[in-house]
C-alpha cells in the first residue's frame, strides 16, 4: 500500500515514497516517481486517490512555477506550504474535492532552517520533525518518536529511515517494494539511492 | 464519531481577578493515530486578546487566517485595536456567514477589555460552530474534552483567583481532564492575560 | 495643438507623449518633499507637510492611529512604511489599495508582503489608468520603506505612470532635484541608521522653503529590525517625538514670529 516518510536532519529533510503505481489490486508500474520537486529548495511528496494526485501535483508545481517567474525568487517553504494548503481546504469545500496527502520538505534559504510540513487531504497542516502518509504510518511514526535526531547527520538520517523502511516491509501485510529517496539542503534537490 | 473529534484538542477560558487565562492541549491527531504534539490552536489578536479555536483541524488553520485579516482590516481602519466584545461579535458574524456548511470550529476567547474610566476587566466568550455567543462569568469549555472539562472546572475554579492562583487552576482542569479524553493531551499551553502582560507557559502533561 | 491629445489619458500625441501622465508628474513636483534613505540597518523617512494652518485640529494626530498625522506618511503594512507625494485624495486610495493587497498577501501565503511585490501590485493600477478608460491617472508618487528576508531593508519608488525603481536614496515632491544632488554628495554605502536620520532631516531642512522646521511642517519615520525578535520594527513618529528629535539633532530652525512674539 501507498507509503510516505520524510524525517529532517541537521540542515536537511529527507524524503522517502514508495514507487508502486497500483490500480485496485494490481501493480500497473513499479518505477513511478511520487517525490516533486517544486522549487530549487522545495519537495513534495503526494499519496491518494490516483489521478487527483497527478493532477493536483502538477497544478500545484505549476503555481509554484510561476510564482517565481514573475517574481526572480521562489516561494519561502513556509509561505508554499501555506498556499497549497489553503488550495487544498477551498478544494475540500467544492464540489469535487482533490483527495491527496502531502509531505512537503523544503530548505529555507533566508533562515537556514530545513522545514517539513505534513498536510492531509482536508487541508490540515502542521510543521513537524518527522512525518509519514498510508499505513506505513502506523509502523513508522512510533519507530521515529524512539530514533528520530533533529541533530542528526546525513548517514544517521539514511540509517533511521532503512529502519522505517525495513519495518514496514516486515510487519505490513501489502508492502511496497521499491522506495524513492530524495534530499533537499543547502545545496538544493538531489536523489539518493539507499 | 463526529467530524468535531477527527483531529481531537480542547480549549477552556478563565476569569480570574483583574486577569483571564486561557489554554489548550498541544495534539493534533488523524482520528486515533497522534500526528503532531505541538500544534497551536490558540492565537493571539490584540496584545490583549486571544481566541482557542479547538475543532477540524484544516479550519483552525483558514479561520486563523480570516480572522487576522478581518481585524488587521479593522486595525488599519478604525487606527485603533479592537475590544474584545467587538472581536467576539466578528468571530460570531463570520462563523453564521457560514450556517449552512459550518466551519467544524467552537472557538474560545479571552482578553481584557477597556472600561469607560479607563480600567480594564475581563472578558471570556465562546461560540458554538455557527456562531451562538456565550458570554460567561466563570469559565468556559469546548473541545473533544469539553465534558470532562465541565466537571473538573466546576470543582475547581473559585472567583477572584490571582494570576498565579488562576494559572495552577486552569493547568490542573486542562491536564486532569485531557488526561480522560484520548483525542486530547501531549502537554498544554497556558496564556494568563493580565492588564499590562502576557504570561505564557508550556506545560508538560502525560506525554503518552 | 496639444489640446488635441491630453483629453484623455489613453491617447499619445504625434511625439509619442501621454500628457496627462506627464501633467500628473508635474503636479507632484509641486507637492510637499518626500525623502527616503536607505542605511545598512534600516530606511529612514522623512516628509514635509504642506497642508497646515493654527485652526486645523492635529488632536487625533497626538495619540492613536500609527503615528505621523495621516498626512504623508501611512503603514502599509507591519514591513512596508509608504511616503506620499501628490493629491492626498488619490493617494488616500492607494494606500488603502496597498494595504488590502498585503493583507490579501499575508491571507494567501502567511507571510508578510515582499515589497517589492507591493510596489508592483500597485504599478499593475497605476499603469491600468494610462492605458484604459479612466479621466485621469493617480497624481500620486511613493516611496515604498520595507523589510523582506528576501533582500533585506529596501526603498523604491513608483510614479503615475506605473513605473518603479529601486533606491540607496531618493527624493519625491518639491526640491527633489536639489534634495538629490545633496544626497548623492552626502550618501555613504555603508551607512547606518544613526547617521542617516540626520542626514535625511539635513537634507529636508536645506531643501523646504519654510524657516521653521518642527513638527508641524515635518513627518518623520524610521524601520529597522527588532534585535530580539528579527522582525521589521515600524516607527511613524509621533509630532510629540519628531520635535525631541529635531532637538538632539540640533535642527530647530528658529522662527523669527516667535522670537518677536516672546519679547
Amino acid at each position: 500500500m501507498e507509503t510516505s516518510f520524510a524525517i529532517t536532519g541537521k540542515g536537511y529533510v529527507l524524503m522517502a515514497a514508495d514507487t508502486t503505481a497500483a490500480r485496485s489490486i494490481v501493480k500497473m508500474k513499479t518505477d513511478e516517481d511520487k517525490i516533486k520537486t517544486l522549487s530549487p529548495h522545495l519537495l513534495m511528496a503526494y499519496s491518494g486517490e490516483p489521478g487527483d494526485t497527478v493532477q493536483f501535483a502538477e497544478y500545484v508545481e505549476r503555481n509554484i512555477r510561476l510564482y517565481q517567474i514573475r517574481n526572480v525568487y521562489a516561494l519561502r517553504p513556509a509561505a508554499a506550504a501555506s498556499w497549497i494548503r489553503r488550495s487544498l481546504a477551498e478544494s475540500l469545500r467544492s464540489r469535487k474535492p482533490y483527495s491527496v496527502n502531502l509531505l512537503l520538505g523544503g530548505y529555507d534559504t533566508s533562515s537556514y532552517n530545513p522545514q517539513l510540513f505534513w498536510i492531509d487531504y482536508l487541508g490540515t497542516m502542521t510543521e513537524v520533525p518527522f512525518a509519514a502518509h498510508g499505513y506505513g504510518a502506523y509502523f513508522a511514526l512510533s519507530l521515529l518518536d524512539r530514533y528520530h535526531d533533529p541533530s542528526a547527520s546525513l548517514e544517521e538520517g539514511l540509517d533511521t529511515l532503512r529502519r522505517c523502511i525495513d519495518e514496514v516491509s516486515k510487519r505490513l501485510v501489502v508492502t511496497p517494494g521499491k522506495y524513492k529517496v530524495k534530499i533537499v539542503d543547502k545545496d538544493g534537490v538531489r536523489e539518493i539511492e539507499l | 464519531m463526529s467530524i468535531m473529534d477527527h483531529n481531537g484538542g480542547s480549549v477552556i477560558a478563565m476569569v480570574g481577578k483583574d486577569c483571564v487565562a486561557i489554554a489548550s492541549d498541544l495534539r493534533l491527531g488523524d482520528r486515533a493515530l497522534s500526528i503532531s504534539s505541538n500544534f497551536q490552536r490558540i492565537f493571539p489578536i490584540t496584545d490583549r486578546i486571544y481566541v482557542g479555536l479547538p475543532g477540524l483541524g484544516t479550519d483552525v488553520a483558514t479561520l486563523r487566517e480570516r480572522f487576522r485579516f478581518r481585524v488587521n482590516m479593522y486595525t488599519i481602519k478604525e487606527e485603533r485595536e479592537i475590544e474584545p466584545e467587538t472581536f467576539a461579535h466578528l468571530v460570531s458574524s463570520t462563523l453564521y456567514e457560514h450556517r449552512f456548511g459550518p466551519y467544524f470550529i467552537e472557538p474560545v476567547m479571552a482578553g481584557m477589555s477597556k472600561t469607560p474610566s479607563g480600567g480594564y476587566k475581563p472578558f471570556i466568550a465562546a461560540t458554538d460552530l455557527i456562531g451562538c455567543l456565550n458570554f460567561a462569568k466563570d469559565f468556559v469549555v469546548a473541545g473533544t474534552a469539553s465534558s470532562k472539562l465541565y466537571g473538573v472546572a466546576e470543582g475547581l475554579w473559585e472567583p477572584d483567583l490571582e494570576p498565579e492562583d488562576l494559572f495552577e487552576t486552569i493547568s490542573q482542569t486542562l491536564l486532569n481532564a485531557a488526561d480522560r479524553d484520548a483525542f486530547s493531551g501531549w502537554g498544554a499551553i497556558v496564556h494568563i492575560i493580565t492588564k499590562d502582560k502576557i504570561i505564557t507557559r508550556t506545560l508538560k502533561g502525560r506525554m503518552d | 495643438m496639444a489640446r488635441r491629445y491630453d483629453s484623455r489619458t489613453t491617447i499619445f500625441s504625434p511625439e509619442g507623449r501621454l500628457y496627462q501622465i506627464e501633467y500628473a508628474m508635474e503636479a507632484i513636483s509641486h507637492a510637499g518633499t518626500v525623502l527616503g534613505v536607505l542605511a545598512k540597518d534600516g530606511v529612514v523617512l522623512a516628509a514635509e507637510k504642506k497642508v497646515t494652518g493654527k485652526l486645523l485640529d492635529l488632536s487625533s494626530a497626538k495619540d492613536g492611529g500609527y503615528g505621523g498625522s495621516g498626512e504623508k506618511i501611512y503603514l502599509l503594512n507591519s514591513n512596508v512604511i509608504g511616503g506620499v507625494a501628490g493629491l492626498t485624495a488619490d493617494a488616500n486610495s492607494l494606500v488603502n489599495y496597498a494595504r488590502t493587497a498585503a493583507q490579501r498577501h499575508l491571507l494567501q501565503y502567511n507571510e508578510d508582503i515582499p515589497v517589492e511585490l507591493l510596489a508592483q501590485r500597485l504599478c499593475d493600477m497605476k499603469q491600468g489608468y494610462t492605458q484604459f478608460g479612466g479621466l485621469r491617472p493617480f497624481g500620486v508618487s511613493l516611496l515604498y520603506a520595507g523589510y523582506d528576508p528576501h533582500y533585506q531593508f529596501q526603498l523604491y519608488h513608483s510614479d503615475p505612470s506605473g513605473n518603479y525603481s529601486g533606491w540607496k536614496a531618493t527624493c519625491i515632491g518639491a526640491n527633489n532635484g536639489t534634495a538629490q544632488s545633496l544626497l548623492k554628495q552626502e550618501y555613504k554605502d555603508d551607512i547606518l541608521v544613526k547617521d542617516a536620520i540626520g542626514l535625511v532631516l539635513r537634507t529636508m531642512s536645506k531643501t523646504m522653503d519654510s524657516t521653521t522646521l518642527n513638527s508641524e511642517k515635518l513627518e518623520f519615520a524610521v524601520l529597522t529590525l527588532d534585535p530580539e525578535t528579527k522582525r521589521p520594527n515600524a516607527k511613524i513618529y509621533r509630532p510629540a517625538e519628531i520635535d525631541a528629535l529635531l532637538l538632539s539633532e540640533g535642527l530647530t530652525k528658529q522662527d523669527d514670529d516667535t522670537e518677536m512674539k516672546a519679547t
